[in-house]
């Protein structure tokens, strides 16, 4: 693996603006982000040879390389599992470069998720559909647990029984994103920072979750431009290689509801941390900065545990002074994260893993050198280590 | 006291209205017209007299929109809808007959308005119980006989005030396949199955095609002792689930058996509380596996088939049904007939007037008693509504039998729940002389 840490880059990143309607397709939505994307890298719609996105998006590959005119195809791929395919897009396009089966991979994840089809909300196509999703389904959504916040409160439940985390611990988790957020003029919640006691006053969605452990629902797009280092490193924005990327799904695993195994944390993305330190030769100790997926706060202190910054059931001790907040020790979510800036599924978490290494985010870590960046949790997932 | 109670209690002052007479005398095209729509074949309705429950029928007022000022119903009615409490939904319907009326009578009616309570916070929304009284009397003016009374009482209510309806036959529903039938034809049997391997002997839920051990694909299941512990728990809150009332706690249970299952659960459980299964039969499709704590009893009662003195009888609602006993019943609110009308007035589609209630569960009781049995009264309490596709399943108690008189409770219910349950007093004999009761005349 040696041969592929590094050998691909990130060479753009693009977005359109972040909103709660954004008045217009996904598939333009798309458009947008990849032409700001290409516009960053200083590269054409043309020299795009392939294409990569989650399978829950609604634009397919070949109707965005219509709308932009780009020409020959050589790689398209799709990855599965909701917001856990967001690093794993960034992966296949890396692989696909590394391995000379394109030269220009463009990510991309544009919706209407809050104007649109809300996840927050019960998905009933997700409990029939015909396939094994909706076999597994058949074990909660009958049942009535069928919101992602209800399926990670009981995960969350389990957590505070074992090691004593509390409901404050998780909201200092949106405390440090909504602080972060607070500075980026791209946030929704720009401007907004809050309070632990805004966090403990706000109301139950799915107890012991409350409204403010849980993140945006958002309209939005995000493209990340990747081609090889040695490319990118003469394009306009330079090259921010990709150390280390990798999947990850655990022994019994299941979508959003893994509650069959003897501990129902989220083992699957210590899958993803140990290949992350095997590609890039790095540990927890290298990381300046990381981009974990807080779609729900108690998932960023199971991350904080199954990647190695702390010992089990010991996030909660690692929070408490302020360490993922800008100024300590790891300072995580710098963009603020889904709670803060928006929810496009992880792939805004990407961007600013990109401006970290670049010096360019608004609440930029100085002399960072190494940025962990994590997909969706709860799923099958994904993660990357990006460096300078 | 605000304008609104000072109006009402106008309307209770001025006492019975003045008598208004049936449009038609009680005769025999209307009668079959009824007895078709309900289906009730007691020679009885054609050979002179009119069953009981459609004394109302007579007085009905038809298409016409018009209602005389005089009518206290109608009055208080139009004073609640100015005040915005625009919905209504009949809440309970009890009459007494004093005997059976003849072809050629002509019934007249008195109401008067007997109470007025609320505001009141229901399911449905902020509202008000309106209770009227009626009488129907044939004869003289100077010397009327009392055929039937009525204590009607509707709930008058703001739409879009009450808790959202639940309507349980709006659950999930799983996506089963030939690796996992066998788990819901076992709750649908009250028997929380878990898949076992005839192989080696491993326990699995969820269940698959293959064993994960041994890779065997021979399989069968085992019956859990129903017994558990609650390995962790959430409690819903937000957003609405189809189905489910909320707040909806649920738990994931440790089986004695050593497997882990995802089911409801009483309200006040915690980590490591010892659970035991129920079964709840949603429907016909679908029985759901739920917990409750080790020896309390569930917060719902298991639905099993009612114990039943009278012979069950289920009746499959469909449209023409519906429709036709509304019209048979003179009842041309639009709820009854006009689906758009229903569903943009909140329904899930027409359904069942009250009359037709009373009349099915007249029917019922006759069926069973036999063509001379005569209705001495019938006093309804009405719960979820009857729809179209629904089966209307009646079972009938016997509560007493003295004095020559019988006492029936009757339940009819639907997917949703109780549609009625009704108490009906009876005399075995249509000549055993019957005196009118005081009845609640307020």
């Amino acid at each position: 693996m040696a041969e592929f840490s590094g050998a691909a880059s990130i060479a753009g990143i693009g977005a359109t603006e972040f909103s709660k309607e954004s008045g217009r397709s996904e598939l333009q939505l798309s458009a947008e982000a990849t032409l700001a994307a290409l516009a960053d890298a200083g590269l054409a719609a043309s020299d795009v040879d392939g294409l990569v996105t989650f399978t829950m998006d609604s634009s397919s590959e070949i109707a965005l390389a219509r709308e932009l005119g780009m020409g020959d195809l050589r790689f398209f791929s799709r990855v599965n599992y909701g917001g856990g395919a967001a690093c794993a897009t960034v992966q296949q396009a890396a692989m696909a470069v590394a391995t000379g089966m394109a030269d220009v991979v463009v990510a991309y994840r544009g919706f209407n998720e809050r104007s649109g089809q809300r996840f927050g909300q019960v998905q009933g196509w997700a409990a029939t559909q015909v396939n094994t999703n909706g076999l597994d389904n058949a074990w909660t959504y009958p049942h009535g647990l069928s919101t992602p916040a209800a399926t990670v409160a009981m995960q969350a439940r389990r957590y505070m029984h074992e090691y004593g985390a509390t409901s404050q611990d998780f909201g200092r988790v949106a405390v440090a994103d909504r602080r972060h957020a607070a500075t980026n003029p791209n946030a929704f919640f720009h401007g907004k920072p809050i309070t632990l006691e805004d966090h403990q006053s706000s109301r139950m969605i799915a107890d012991p979750l409350r409204l403010l452990d849980c993140c945006q629902e958002s309209d939005g797009a995000v493209a990340i431009v990747v081609t090889s280092t040695e490319r990118a490193r003469d394009l306009a924005s330079g090259a921010v290689p990709i150390l280390a990327a990798a999947q990850g799904a655990a022994p019994d695993q299941f979508v959003m509801s893994s509650y069959y195994r003897d501990d129902i944390g989220i083992p699957e993305i210590g899958v993803v941390g140990r290949e992350l330190w095997r590609q890039s030769g790095l540990g927890p100790g290298d990381i300046a900065t990381a981009v974990l997926y807080d779609h729900f706060t108690p998932y960023v202190l199971m991350q904080l545990e199954e990647l190695g910054f702390c010992g089990r059931g010991e996030a909660k001790d690692f929070i408490a002074d302020g360490a993922i907040e800008i100024g300590g020790r790891l300072p995580v979510n710098t963009h603020g994260g889904q709670l803060g800036e928006a929810y496009i599924h992880g792939m805004n978490g990407i961007a600013e893993g990109v401006r970290q290494m670049r010096g360019t985010s608004v609440n930029q870590v100085d002399g960072a050198a190494h940025v962990l960046v994590t997909a969706g949790t709860g799923v099958p997932t994904s993660g990357l280590i990006l460096g300078r | 006291m605000t304008d609104l109670e000072q109006q009402v209690e106008a309307i209770k002052a001025r006492g019975d209205s003045p008598a208004r007479e049936a449009l038609d005398e009680v005769n025999q095209p209307m009668i079959r017209h009824w007895a078709e729509a309900i289906g009730d074949t007691n020679p009885r309705w054609s050979a002179g007299e009119a069953p009981p429950a459609m004394a109302q029928v007579w007085t009905m007022y038809g298409l016409d929109p018009n209602r005389p000022s005089t009518d206290p119903l109608h009055e208080t009615m139009r004073l609640f809808d100015e005040a915005g409490y625009t919905a209504v939904l009949g809440t309970n319907c009890d009459q007494t007959y004093t005997r059976t009326l003849k072809l050629g009578e002509r019934p007249r009616i008195t109401s008067r308005l007997h109470s007025v309570v609320g505001p009141k916070r229901t399911g449905v929304g902020k509202g008000y119980f309106v209770t009227t009284t009626s009488t129907w009397v044939v004869g003289p003016e100077a010397d009327p006989e009392t055929v039937a009374t009525m204590t009607f009482r509707v709930l008058k209510f703001k739409p879009g005030t009450g808790r959202p309806a639940v309507d349980r036959s709006a659950t999930v529903r799983p996506v089963i396949n030939r690796d996992t039938q066998f788990f819901w034809d076992g709750t649908a049997a009250g028997e929380l199955r878990v898949q076992t391997c005839d192989a080696c002997g491993e326990l699995r839920h969820p269940p698959g095609p293959v064993c994960p051990s041994c890779h065997a694909m021979d399989r069968g299941y085992v019956v859990a002792s129903g017994r558990g512990s609650v390995h962790s728990f959430l409690v819903h809150h937000a957003p609405q689930i189809p189905g489910k009332t909320l707040p909806l706690p649920i738990a994931l249970v440790d089986l004695v058996e050593g497997v882990r299952m995802v089911g409801e659960v009483d309200a006040d459980v915690q980590i490591g509380d010892d659970v035991e299964v129920w079964f709840d039969r949603i429907d016909d499709d679908l029985t759901l596996a739920k917990w409750h704590k080790a020896g309390t009893a569930p917060e719902v009662a298991v639905q099993e088939d009612p114990a039943s003195d009278l012979p069950p009888f289920a009746l499959d609602i469909t449209p023409t049904f519906v429709v036709s006993t509304a019209l048979a019943t003179r009842d041309f609110q639009d709820v009854h007939h006009d689906r758009v009308r229903a569903q943009a007035a909140g329904s899930r589609d027409i359904f069942i007037n009250i009359l037709t209630t009373t009349g099915l569960v007249q029917r019922y009781v006759t069926d069973w008693a036999g063509p001379d049995a005569q209705i001495r009264s019938c006093a309804l309490r009405l719960g979820a509504p009857a729809y179209p596709g629904d089966r209307l399943q009646f079972s009938g108690v016997i509560v007493s039998e003295q004095d020559g008189i019988t006492t029936i409770d009757v339940t009819g219910r639907v997917s949703g729940g109780d549609h009625v349950t009704a108490r009906v007093e009876l005399t075995r004999s249509a000549t055993t002389s019957i005196q009118p009761r005081g009845g609640d005349r307020g």
